[in-house]
This record gives structure tokens, sequence and C-alpha cells, in this order.
């Protein structure tokens, strides 16, 4: 169950350091405009996981003439985005943030233009400002300014990356995202449940399964619905998939930012099987429009099912061999080792997750620490390594690869039989009324705040997806390595842009 | 050295090429596979399900005329499932590239008015 603890603007921040210090799992820090769920102004807020796995949000009231706080990120730096978020999205103001630029909004939105406060409506086109952004950047003699993108060679997704570079060697790199903002979180605000999850689980085309899980769950919670033991079963099975494929497209294009062509065609064409096997599964080759709030949009393909067991032993077979042809070649491997090193303190710092934050020995996974689905009757094993580096990345998602294929595997041969879908009607949630689900996708935990707004529909919903989280690790990676490294340590986080920008 | 050259080099002449030729042949898709939504008129009794349950408005239904507009369709099979006749599928067909924005949306003149 959750727990509110309200705080004035000026307590908040000590009351959340003292939660997190004390052992609650920081999950993400919004703002909200509270004016159409019966309030008079802003919050800024919290979201946290308590000792007994509930939630627990700690929320400070801002009124709409001064939304200012004393700023949270001096003392836990993993939120800095998150305020700079809310900066941008509602006008709050973090008081004392080490880097007050904007961030989701790009500078040619005009001052004053906070699209998630409720007098703003969804397709209001604000006039463009004539703002310019500014690198962070280092200055010396020698030192040069490299930018690179938004538009870059090959079918990636759009980000600005400027480093500060002597001869190779790079000082620093300043990510600037936030390209493909569509403002869905506005989008959705008044839709029904149902009618808001396609706009979500699109968020981005690869992580779906987990963001459609994660949203489901927290409509579960807010409606009061169950889910049925299949349901439960083959949203397991999906996220699985979901992972395998990502894995393994992944360390493909791990290869590709090597120039390592023989690993990053066949990993290719690796992930290409697993794409097919999803279509054929569930007509859709990544997944979408499969986890509805309350169980599945419809059945698996029954004799598929009964087919992958011996198909995902192939896969693994293959994917066995294709690792071992990369990790044999000492080119590859000389590249792979000591690039982009990342600490563990500063990934920790930083609230880094996933793959990212396996790779330096911190052993945390959603699945197996804050069960859903249907996680908890399994052995979920956690992959970790030590190095920090681009081979550390890469032995965490190819064991990863493996036991998301083991684990499909076994959740296909013991898929029970029965409905799909909960037979209860759900019940219309209270104004107000706040819940958060989560999932473990390729990338890390992503998190959806969502709170109801009247007669069932959605007030606020916020997506703090797994890429959000670390691609400030990814900036930090690059200090001390080459340019010509930057798409192989770019490429061994892997993250995503759309789902971080929404 | 040996490892390598038999898996880059004689794996991949023996096993052949792993790609489809494609364009030259349709490509083979499951069953499942949710391509363009077709609808059978003669089953429609527009009662105007598939458009309320469509969740990005592809849909519209006027005048004896159900309009899909592909610019729009996520291709979710929403409007599939809310149909109370079975009367939209969701086919095999996924070469829907146009040249043209008109081109992608598509009409089927249906009975009009409830049955």
């Amino acid at each position: 169950m959750s727990n509110v603890v309200h705080v004035p603007a000026d307590g908040f921040a000590p009351m959340v350091a003292d939660l997190v210090a004390g052992g609650a799992r920081y999950r993400m820090l919004l703002g909200t405009d509270d004016r159409a769920i019966g309030g008079e102004g802003l919050a800024v807020e919290a979201a946290l996981g308590g000792a007994d796995g509930g939630l627990v949000r700690v929320v400070a009231r801002l009124p709409m003439e001064d939304p200012s706080y004393p700023a949270l990120t001096p003392a836990f730096p993993a939120v800095h985005w998150d305020e700079r978020e809310a900066a941008d999205l509602l006008g709050l103001r973090p008081m004392g943030h080490p880097d007050p630029r904007r961030l989701v909004l790009h500078e040619t939105f005009p001052d004053g233009f906070w699209p998630l406060r409720k007098d703003i409506g969804a397709g209001e086109r604000p006039p463009l400002a004539d703002g310019r952004w500014e690198a962070f950047t280092a200055h010396g003699e020698g030192i040069y300014q490299l930018p690179v993108g938004p538009i870059h060679a090959g079918v990636i997704e759009p980000g600005h990356f400027r480093f500060s570079a002597v001869g190779e060697r790079v000082l620093h790199l300043d990510a600037r995202l936030f390209y493909t903002h569509r403002g869905l979180e506005k989008l959705v605000e008044g839709r029904t449940f149902a009618g808001a999850l396609p706009l979500v689980e699109r968020a981005c085309g690869v992580c779906t399964v987990t963001h459609a899980l994660g949203y489901s769950q927290a409509v579960e919670v807010l409606t009061g619905v169950g889910v049925p033991e299949r349901a439960r079963w083959a949203r397991v099975l999906l996220a699985e998939l979901e992972r395998a494929y990502n894995h393994v497209g992944d360390l493909g294009n791990l290869c590709a930012g090597m120039g390592y062509n023989a690993g990053s065609s066949r990993l290719g064409a690796l992930k290409e099987r697993l794409l097919r096997l999803n279509d054929a599964l569930v007509g859709h080759r990544y997944l979408q429009a499969m986890i509805v709030p309350g169980g599945l949009r419809r059945d698996l393909v029954a004799e598929r099912v009964a087919a992958l067991p011996a198909e995902l032993d192939a896969v693994s077979h293959e994917l066995a061999a294709a690792v071992r042809v990369v990790l044999r070649s000492d080119g590859a491997v000389s590249r792979l080792n000591r690039t982009g090193i990342v600490r563990a303190e500063g990934v920790r710092a930083l609230g880094g997750l996933g793959v990212a934050a396996k790779a330096v020995g911190i052993e945390a996974d959603l699945r197996r620490d804050e069960p859903y689905a249907a996680y908890g009757e399994l052995e979920v094993p956690v992959v970790t390594a030590h190095t920090g580096d681009a081979a550390a990345r890469f032995h965490v998602r190819a064991q990863e690869a493996h036991d998301a294929l083991r684990l499909a595997k076994d959740v296909a041969g013991r898929m029970p039989g029965g409905g799909w879908m909960a037979p209860d009607r759900p019940t219309t949630p209270a104004v107000g009324a706040v819940a958060m689900g989560g999932a473990e996708g390729p990338r890390g935990t992503s998190w959806i705040w969502l709170r109801a707004g009247a007669d069932g529909t959605v007030d606020r919903v916020r997506l703090r997806s797994a890429s959000f989280a670390n691609w400030p690790i990814v900036a930090s990676a690059v200090t001390g390595d080459l340019v010509p490294d930057f798409p192989l340590i770019n490429k061994s986080f892997e993250l995503c842009y759309a789902c971080t920008d929404r | 050295m040996w490892h390598d050259l038999r898996e880059r080099l004689l794996r991949p002449l023996i096993r052949g090429p792993v790609t489809a030729r494609h364009p030259a042949r349709a490509p083979i898709l499951p069953p499942a596979a949710r391509g363009l939504p077709v609808l059978d008129a003669a089953r429609c009794d527009a009662s105007g399900d598939c458009v309320t349950a469509c969740p990005t408005r592809a849909i519209a239904l006027d005048a004896g005329t159900w309009r899909l507009d592909l610019g729009r369709c996520v291709f979710c099979a929403a409007c599939a499932d809310a149909c109370p006749r079975e009367a939209i599928a969701l086919t095999g067909r996924v070469e829907l590239a146009a040249t043209d924005r008109t081109a992608v949306v598509t009409e089927t003149d249906v009975a009009g008015g409830r049955s």
C-alpha cells in the first residue's frame, strides 16, 4: 500500500535524502499540477520503494506563484535530470541545482511555457524562441570542440554530442538529447486507461513489453483487477523474449561500434530470427499490442508456444557460437577491454540501472528484488561483472541473453491454460489515486507513475525509463577515452533516445 | 586462426545466404502477423464500435463510407477485437508504402445505418 508523506518545500530534500540513506529505493522524482484533482497548485514528489516493497511518496506542495524548493540534486545526484525535467515541463524551480540549463524543452521553446500545466492544451503551439544552447566545455591551450550529431550516419536516433578533446583524447562530453520529445505524457492526459496504453507502449520501439507491463500493473493496482494465471506467465515469456532479442541485437550493435562486421552481421541475423519467432507467436515482431491492463489483448498462438523450447535452444546454441567468435578475435577483445570504464561509486551516485550497473558489480534486478507477474515463482539469476568497461557490459549482456532464452524456454514449457483476460470489471479509482508499476527491461528498471483523474481517466502519467536513468553515465564513461572509441562506448550501453525523450 | 577461418569463411560458404529474395519473392509471414486491416463490407453493420475502439482515431465512418487512414494506424487490432460481427481482419499485406499522403487512406463502402 502506498504511504504519502507531506512536507513543506524546504523539508523535501532532507526528508528524501534521509529515507534513501535509510534504505528506501529511489524510483523517480516528478512534478505534478494538482489543480485538476482538487489541489491548489503544483507539487514536487519523490516516489520511493519502502522496506516492504510498497510505494512511499514524499510530496511537497508548491504555490503557483512561486514553485521553488531547495533542490535535492546536491544531496542525491541521481535526481539531477528529473529535477531539470520538472523545471522544464511544469516550471518548478529547484533552487541550488548545479545545472539549471534546459533539458527536455530545447531553447527554441519560449520562457514561461510549461506544457504539463493544466492550463496548457495538448494542441498548443508556442511561438519559436531564438534561445541558444550552451554546451559545458573544457577550455585551455590545444583543447578543441568536436560536435557530433544530432544527425548521424546510420539508422540511429538523434542526439548531439559535444566533445572537448586534446588530440584524440576526450576531456569532457556534454550530451544533448530530447530531440524526439513528442509530449506523450501531455497527450495521454484525460484519456481512459485503455486509451493511454498504446501511446505509453510506443514511447520507444524496443522496450514495449516493459513499458506496457509497468503501465498495466499500475492500472491494475488502481482499478483492483487481478491478472489470470496464464496471462501472468505469458507476461514473463514476452518480457524475456524482449530481453533476448534486445541483448542479442545489442551485442551485434556493440560489434558494429568497433567495426567488427563478422560479429555484427551474425548477431544481427540471430536477432532477426528472434524477431520472427515473436511475429509468429503474437503477430508482431516487437511484441506490441499484447499486454493490456487485466491480462493480454489476445492469447498466444498455442502451437507456437509448443514449438518455442526447441527453437530457443537452437538460438542459444548459435548465440554461444557467435559470442565465441567475437571473443576469439584479438582485435575485438583489445577494443573491448579497458574501454569506457565507469566506477561503481559513480554509477551508484548517478543511479545507474540494468547492464550499466551490473557491469560494475551492483547486483540489482527488479525481477528478483520486487517480483511481479510470475517472477516470484522463478529463479532469476542476476549476472554481474566488475571491471566496468565495455567488455564487462558485453559479458553481462551475453550471459543475460542466455538466461533470458532459458527462462523463456522454461516458461513456454510450463505455460498454464485458462483465460488470458481478467473477468472482473475494473472499479473506477478515486480522483487523485496514485499507483506505480515497474518492470525490469533490457536496459534496467523502468517505472510508471500513474494518477487517476475523474471517471477513470489519466490525470498524469510519467514514464522513467531505464535509458533516462543511464544516459548521464554514458557521458561520464567517455572521459579519458579516445574519440573514435565513442561509438563502441555508446553501443556498450545501447540506450534508447525515444523513451528517454517521450 | 583456424577457428576464424572455419567460422567466418567456411561456415557461411556451406550455409549459403541467410537473406531472402525480397522483393522478387513475397515474404512468408506467420498467420498471426498483423498487416493491412481490411473490412468485409457485407458483414459490417456500421455500429461504429471500431471507430470508438481505435486508439489513434485512424478510422472514420460517415455517409456509408468506412475510412481507414494508414498514416495513423498502429496495427494494434483493437478494431478487429471490438467488432461485434468480426467484419475486420488484419491481413498479411504489409507492403504498404506510398509516395503520396492521400494514397494511404483507404475507403470501403458499407451498407450504412444500423441494422
